[in-house]
């Protein structure tokens, strides 16, 4: 069977809410091996980590299971981690995101997976950013911020650098 | 405005050196004396002043020294607020799609 090269389909941003990101793509695969890539610990090991290495410390894909990802990075280690909320194969997943570098600033990612029936699969990322009264309730409540503020700054700088 | 240029040229040229990005990410975690910097990259205190001292005039790093120790510790530098954030969250998670994208390719059934 011949494939035909396309494009890498590019991501569509749209901002429903201040406090919401939403990211669509298309992929050249059937929904199950997309969702397959999203929940099997050994094929997200291969993509999550943004090129990095990626240890995957817990994944345990059922509702309010938790998920705990360690990416090294040439400029440093940085832990990922949250609870899964939602897990309807295979077109549903929602969990929540939360980074070492920026505590107190959990996020729900809602993740739609469409059969486009022709063998490619659209998904749909939501990502709900937590409001800033609840966030400031947090903060307040004894988070070391200003550490982590500055430590996230510099890994953005980093990366502009690459 | 034209300040704020000039810092920003100062930042870059600083972090263009492994080695000072290094000391950023070690500061990252906890603030650190010359001594202790110096051990950690294996190099020589004066070596080490050296390089605190570009990062210092670019603003990444401050220090204060107490008795006869100087203390680094990260500078100014800091997340303004939550768009800052959504703005990492965001190009990170593009990134990670982007990494998806490449990996179904390359593993597509022939």
């Amino acid at each position: 069977m011949t494939t035909t090269k396309q494009a890498p389909a590019k991501a569509t941003l749209t901002t429903p809410s201040d406090r919401e990101i939403r990211v669509e793509r298309i992929f050249n695969a059937p929904r199950d091996r997309v969702w397959s890539a999203f929940t099997d610990p050994e094929l997200v090991a291969q993509w999550w980590g943004r090129g990095n290495k990626l240890v995957i410390e817990r994944m345990e894909v059922e509702r309010g299971g938790h998920w705990r990802f360690v990416e090294h990075s040439p400029q440093g280690v940085h832990g990922f981690e949250g609870r899964f909320r939602e897990v309807t194969p295979p077109d549903r997943l929602v969990y929540t995101f939360e980074w070492d570098g920026m505590p107190g600033y959990p996020i729900v990612e809602t993740t739609i997976f469409e059969d486009l029936g022709d063998g490619r699969t659209k998904i749909v990322v939501t990502s709900l950013f937590y409001q800033t009264a609840e966030r400031d309730g947090m903060m307040q409540s004894g988070m070391e911020g200003g550490m982590n503020e500055s430590y996230a700054a510099l890994d953005r700088l980093l990366e502009r650098m690459e | 405005m034209v300040q704020y240029q000039a810092r920003l040229d100062n930042a870059f040229a600083a972090l263009s050196d492994p080695t000072r990005r290094g000391i950023l990410l070690r500061l990252g975690r906890e603030d650190a004396s010359i001594t202790e910097l110096a051990q950690k990259f294996g190099m020589t205190l004066t070596g080490m002043k050296k390089h605190v001292t570009v990062l210092e005039d670019a603003g990444l790093v401050t220090t204060q020294k107490v008795g006869r120790v100087r203390t680094a510790r990260l500078g100014p530098s800091k997340l303004k607020d939550e768009s800052d954030w959504i703005e990492t969250y965001r190009t990170m998670l593009n990134e990670r799609l982007d990494r998806l994208g490449d990996f179904l390719e390359r593993t597509k059934e022939k």
